[in-house]
């Protein structure tokens, strides 16, 4: 008879402790490490490989909305909860630790359109398209109770946004005007005006909070202060822009996402160029949402993907789809700049990691300085072909690479024949270069 | 109908008359009423502006003329009449507000304006957060510091407690009680009075006022003593310490002639013993910048001149110290040799033909001084040289003549008085002694050019040159102040029409950082993700982006990063040892760029160069190498014929293979580098990535080890710390005011504060 037993070396397994460890007196003269370049070099190529080895982002799937997501509400004080509206009216408050739906109710006849938790998160404001601004309380009823807003207020206009001033109790809300209100009133403070009909997303700048921008059916970008009569500046784009999200550590600079597959972030001091345009998406551009560090952002795109930008590059670092994602709609960053979430039109609410290959849970010391040098390395060593090729390369799905192609198709065509045209006009009829910039924008109206 | 008439009611009847008044007139509706308050107006209810034809019709309004006039007929008005008139011609009407259009627009730009105002606060703060190197999220918040020390329980100072104290006093009872019972009386503490009006009166006042004085005094001088020592050691100053240092070898060079004179046996001793110190500094490493003096200077040696420049000295010094003493007769020699050479530099004598020779020549005459021949040469040399100049002035002096007469007439004059003073001491150079051409060498005149008879002649040429050269100058420098003169003229215009840049406080405000790192702004690599598809994946295809073409060549980075190894290895020691590659610094290396050109043209052969270099690579196989030792094989001795040692010769000859024909063989221009290696092409960067400017910045930036193994651990702590610090489960809050005004955090983290101390180097020196 055969006995089969485990038998393991506990040397394989068990951790070697403090006294254990052999250490070695270092000399570091650099002579006597005549191979210390190529050696960091095939560390740095390991750590590319692992690093998307080692990229997962997806982390979770919240489902429970039976009808696409529309809208997200950030709680300004919890990480653990977050707020999504639907296509029905329904609102759900997420348990993001534990994953489920601690809380819903029907909020609204038709879509809802907006979420804005007050400043202290005590309360949540929504807006739907049956034209009324609903308070509800954070906490759920008690048990027994009936899911009933603290407070209903009938618009005069349609509503198809809300923004909660990060500091003072004052909300505002868009639709046919942008309308200024406070939290105790019934009637807004403040009407704002500017000959648009629909103003369709609408933003409180969360540093200096008395400024606002509204993005309107019209193309066009209007900024607004709080406290003035007039709105104070329009952008026109050469297409619609679909949100506006503000850079929370810089106060004059924000980001749209725009329908002709691009964001642009501006600087509010000069808006006749963006600052920046983003490319990389192939279709138009949902959402935005910046990172809390202000130092990236994230994008959801009718393309069925969600893009992370370094808010100072043009083209995205990361790319995250999965394969039952359709066109995303919303999407948000976590306040503590680790997770991302999306919220599409087939009902679901997705939880992503922030940095793909970034471990989760408990990371001890040792741990985290060799993650530390690792990335020191890739830094390092990011413009070395090898690396970026590893670095850099994503698997994306076909309907994206081909739309890819055909963009790019596009361009080059347009390019070759504008640089033909130029070559074959006279000097002095010769159409000036326009950059990449300054295409985009139409007029400045003040 | 006389009812009627006096029923005459007369509103109505003014009534009846507007309503046949205004029959003819357009408006109809009347104006509407308000009764309500309403935040909006509605645009139904708005009226009419009153109509020109209404304007026509009614009664002038009454204007300030007609009050004037009438003030003006009764003398009591007079004045007031004449005041109302003279406002009225100096005071303006109130002019039309402005269309809602344009005043809203107003109204908008004055708002935007104070918004931007308002966001360029942040720029400084934006500009900090950009440029550093770790940001810490979130933010650390204002600190708030209570004290709260008012709060707290007052600290129980009591050293006793309460029961010690009442064991002391009931102690001090019982003592007495005892002293009761003995029948002792004394009392304690007089007798204690007692003893010290004892001690006191041993001294006299004065006694004791002197003592103290003298006390005092020894221990002021002592302090002061102990002070100056303190302070002396304390002195950093090199130049006092090598004042000192030269004050006590004088000291004992005295002392040592002193003993030559009276007691050569001890100087010789003494001789002996200097030797001996001499030896032992050879032996030990003093001087040779291994201590841990020189190595803390050898860190900041980097970024600092003065630092290098001690660091030459003490190295000099080791070298003088260490260097044995030459015999004397050959230290002549040396010095002779070495003088020599800077001599002939300083003196340039363009008609001494021997300046012109080559150093060599001059060492090997330098020898043979007294040889008749070469005196000889030298004189025929010089005439022949003079002549040639009198031939060379005589053209230039035809050329002036037809050229600009008219020019020199006017231009001299002024500067004929200069002219004179010039000449005044070159003029009496040549003495003749006993028949002697004697040449005065003054040392002031060395560089100024000498002749004998014809120096005049040779002044004259120059200056008329020099003339010539002045005039041109002032024709230019008229020309150019004119083109500065527009120069300046136009920003002055450019400025009206040129825009403010809004950004330009933010971009000046922006640091550089002072660690570079890649940026890479790039498209995704794309590639069909399969499992998105459930159909057969396509044929892989590769990255979207065309294999980018080597520009560097390869080998070339590694000859430089060997050369940077052989300046960096041994850390910065090795550089330094040498005091000539302390010097060697980054504006070094710019003149050095600048020298490489002129280096370059040194050998006029670059073509040959060139095919040398390329042919050495062949050179090894081209070669026969002889494997027979002299005396392997003639065993039996001398006497071997030469037939079978030739023959023996032949076979132990290895002949290597013919050398494989070059590519670039028939092209003189190319070079092919053959070596290099096809595989590690691929990992090499072909562009200087995006942020830096220059292949050495970068190349200094990879060759910086940053792993545990190279770098110490504070180091490696330091170089790996991440961008952006964020910790889990905090909240990070967007921006707050507080930051605008934020006093510079308080660091605790031990690497932070190391950071900061280090001080910031100027971006030109991290290319060294």
């Amino acid at each position: 008879m055969k006995v089969k037993m485990i038998s393991r070396n506990p040397d394989n397994y068990v951790r070697e402790t403090k006294l254990q460890q052999h250490k070695m007196p270092r000399n570091y003269d650099p002579s006597l490490h005549p191979l210390e370049g190529p050696r960091e070099y095939v560390r740095a190529l390991n750590a590319t490989k692992l690093d998307r080895v080692f990229a997962k982002p997806f982390v979770c799937n919240l489902s429970g909305h039976r009808d696409g997501v529309s809208c997200f509400g950030k709680h300004p004080k919890q990480l653990s909860t977050l707020a999504t509206g639907a296509y029905d009216g329904e609102v759900r408050i997420w348990d993001l630790a534990n994953r489920i739906s601690s809380r819903n109710f029907v909020a609204h006849d038709g879509f809802v359109r907006g979420i804005a938790y007050t400043q202290n998160g005590a309360r949540i404001f929504t807006v739907g398209d049956d034209k009324t601004i609903k308070v509800w309380k954070a906490e759920a009823p008690e048990v027994g109770e009936d899911e009933v807003p603290v407070n209903t207020i009938l618009s005069k206009f349609g509503l198809h946004g809300i923004s909660h001033n990060r500091k003072d109790n004052k909300f505002a809300t868009c639709g046919e005007v942008c309308a200024i209100w406070d939290e105790s009133h019934n009637d807004p403070l403040k009407t704002l005006k500017w000959g648009v009909d629909t103003l369709h997303t609408i933003s409180y700048n969360p540093v200096e909070t008395s400024i606002l921008a509204c993005c309107a059916s019209d193309r066009s970008i209007i900024l607004y202060d709080q406290r003035e009569a007039q709105p104070l500046r329009k952008v026109v784009l050469t297409m619609k822009s679909n949100k506006l999200a503000w850079n929370p550590m810089e106060a004059f600079n924000f980001t749209v996402a725009n329908e002709d597959c691009n964001l642009y972030t501006f600087d509010t001091r000069k808006l006749q160029t963006p600052l920046k345009v983003h490319f990389d998406h192939v279709s138009a551009v949902t959402d935005v949402d910046y990172s809390p560090t202000g130092k990236e952002f994230v994008s959801a795109s009718y393309d069925k993907t969600i893009r992370l930008y370094n808010a100072h590059h043009s083209h995205s670092r990361d790319i995250y789809h999965t394969k039952r994602m359709q066109h995303v709609v919303c999407v948000a960053w976590s306040l503590d700049n680790r997770y991302v979430f999306s919220g599409s039109d087939e009902m679901n609410v997705r939880m992503w990691k922030a940095n793909a290959s970034e471990k989760l849970g408990v990371i001890r010391p040792r741990e985290r300085v060799n993650f530390n040098y690792q990335e020191a390395l890739k830094q390092k060593y990011a413009a070395h072909p090898q690396i970026k090729r590893i670095a850099r390369h994503r698997q994306v799905p076909r309907h994206v690479l081909n739309a890819q192609k055909k963009m790019r198709a596009v361009k080059d065509k347009e390019q070759v024949k504008e640089a033909n045209v130029r070559k074959h006009t006279k000097k002095s009829k010769r159409v000036p270069y326009v950059s990449e910039k300054k295409k985009h924008v139409l007029k400045e109206e003040v | 109908m006389s009812d009627d008439e006096e029923h005459y009611e007369p509103k109505a009847h003014k009534k009846l008359l507007q309503a046949i008044g205004s029959l003819g007139k357009v408006q109809h509706i009347q104006k509407s009423t308000r009764d309500e308050r309403q935040s909006r107006q509605d645009e139904f209810q708005l009226m009419k502006g009153v109509s020109s034809a209404e304007t026509h019709r009614a009664p002038k309004a009454v204007g300030l003329n007609d009050l004037v006039d009438i003030l003006r007929t009764s003398t009591k008005h007079s004045q007031t009449g004449k005041k109302l008139k003279n406002i009225q011609g100096s005071k303006k009407v109130l002019e039309k507000p402005l269309e809602k259009p344009a005043a809203d627009r107003i109204k908008r730009t004055i708002g935007y304006e104070g918004v931007t105002k308002k966001l360029g606060r942040w720029d400084a703060v934006v500009a900090q957060q950009r440029s550093a190197e770790t940001q810490v999220f979130p933010l650390p918040s204002e600190t708030v510091y209570v004290n709260t020390s008012a709060n707290t329980r007052s600290l129980n100072t009591r050293i006793k407690s309460n029961l010690a104290k009442e064991l002391e006093a009931n102690n001090l009872k019982l003592r007495e009680l005892r002293k009761a019972q003995i029948g002792d009386t004394t009392d304690e503490k007089e007798l204690a009075k007692q003893e010290r009006l004892l001690l006191q009166k041993k001294l006299t006042r004065d006694e004791l006022f002197a003592r103290r004085k003298e006390l005092a005094y020894l221990k002021m001088r002592e302090s002061q003593k102990s002070a100056k020592a303190r302070m002396q050691n304390k002195i950093k100053s090199k130049k006092f310490h090598k004042l000192q240092k030269r004050q006590k070898m004088l000291e004992q060079m005295k002392e040592f002639e002193l003993l030559q004179k009276t007691n050569p046996e001890a100087a010789l001793e003494k001789l002996n013993a200097l030797e001996k110190s001499r030896v032992q500094e050879r032996a030990s490493l003093r001087h040779k910048n291994t201590g841990t003096w020189a190595k803390n200077l050898q860190i900041r040696a980097k970024y600092d001149k003065d630092v290098r420049k001690d660091l030459a000295e003490q190295l000099a010094v080791s070298r003088e110290l260490t260097q044995k003493k030459h015999q004397s007769d050959s230290e002549d020699e040396t010095t002779n040799k070495r003088v020599v050479p800077e001599e002939e530099e300083n003196d340039y004598d363009p008609f001494n033909p021997w300046t012109k020779r080559k150093a060599t020549e001059q060492t090997e005459n330098g020898k043979g001084e007294s040889e008749d021949a070469n005196w000889r040469q030298y004189w025929t040399k010089r005439n022949k040289n003079e002549k040639l100049l009198e031939e060379h002035r005589r053209d230039v002096k035809e050329i002036q003549d037809n050229d600009d007469e008219e020019e020199k007439e006017a231009m001299q004059k002024p500067l004929t008085e200069v002219r004179a003073a010039k000449k005044n001491p070159k003029i009496s150079k040549v003495k003749i002694e006993n028949g002697w051409q004697v040449e005065d060498i003054s040392p002031t005149d060395q560089k100024k050019v000498k002749g004998n008879t014809n120096s005049k002649a040779i002044d004259d040429i120059f200056d008329k040159h020099e003339d010539q050269i002045r005039a041109k100058l002032t024709k230019k420098m008229e020309k150019l102040k004119e083109r500065v003169n527009k120069l300046k003229e136009a920003p002055v215009k450019g400025k009206k029409t040129k825009k403010k840049d809004v950004l330009q406080n933010l971009k000046s405000l922006a640091l550089k950082k002072s660690k570079q790192q890649v940026e890479i702004d790039e498209p995704l690599n794309y590639e069909e993700d399969k499992d998105s598809q459930n159909i057969i994946p396509a044929p892989l295809e590769g990255n979207s982006e065309t294999p980018v073409v080597d520009t560097i060549d390869p080998n070339k980075v590694t000859t430089l990063l060997f050369t940077q190894k052989k300046n960096s290895s041994g850390g910065l020691n090795d550089a330094l040892i040498d005091d000539e590659a302390a010097e060697y610094d980054e504006e070094d290396a710019a003149a050095e760029r600048q020298l490489t050109i002129s280096q370059a043209f040194e050998d006029d052969d670059i073509v040959a160069d060139f095919n040398r270099d390329k042919s050495k690579d062949s050179e090894l196989k081209n070669t026969e190498l002889q494997l027979a030792l002299p005396g392997w094989g003639s065993w039996a001795g001398a006497g071997i014929s030469k037939e079978v040692m030739e023959r023996r010769n032949k076979r132990l000859l290895l002949k290597l293979a013919a050398p494989e024909k070059r590519r670039d063989e028939n092209k003189d221009n190319l070079y092919l580098n053959e070596s290099a290696s096809k595989q590690a092409r691929e990992h090499m960067v072909s562009s200087i990535p995006f942020p830096f400017r220059s292949l050495a910045d970068y190349e200094a930036s990879i060759r910086a080890p940053v792993g545990r193994n190279f770098v110490p651990e504070t180091a490696f702590r330091m170089l790996t710390r991440p961008a952006v610090i964020t910790r889990k489960g905090q909240v990070i809050e967007p921006m707050a005011e507080s930051e605008l005004v934020k006093p510079d955090r308080r660091l605790r983290h031990i690497v932070d504060r190391r950071i900061k101390r280090i001080p910031k180097v100027p971006p030109k020196a991290k290319i060294a």
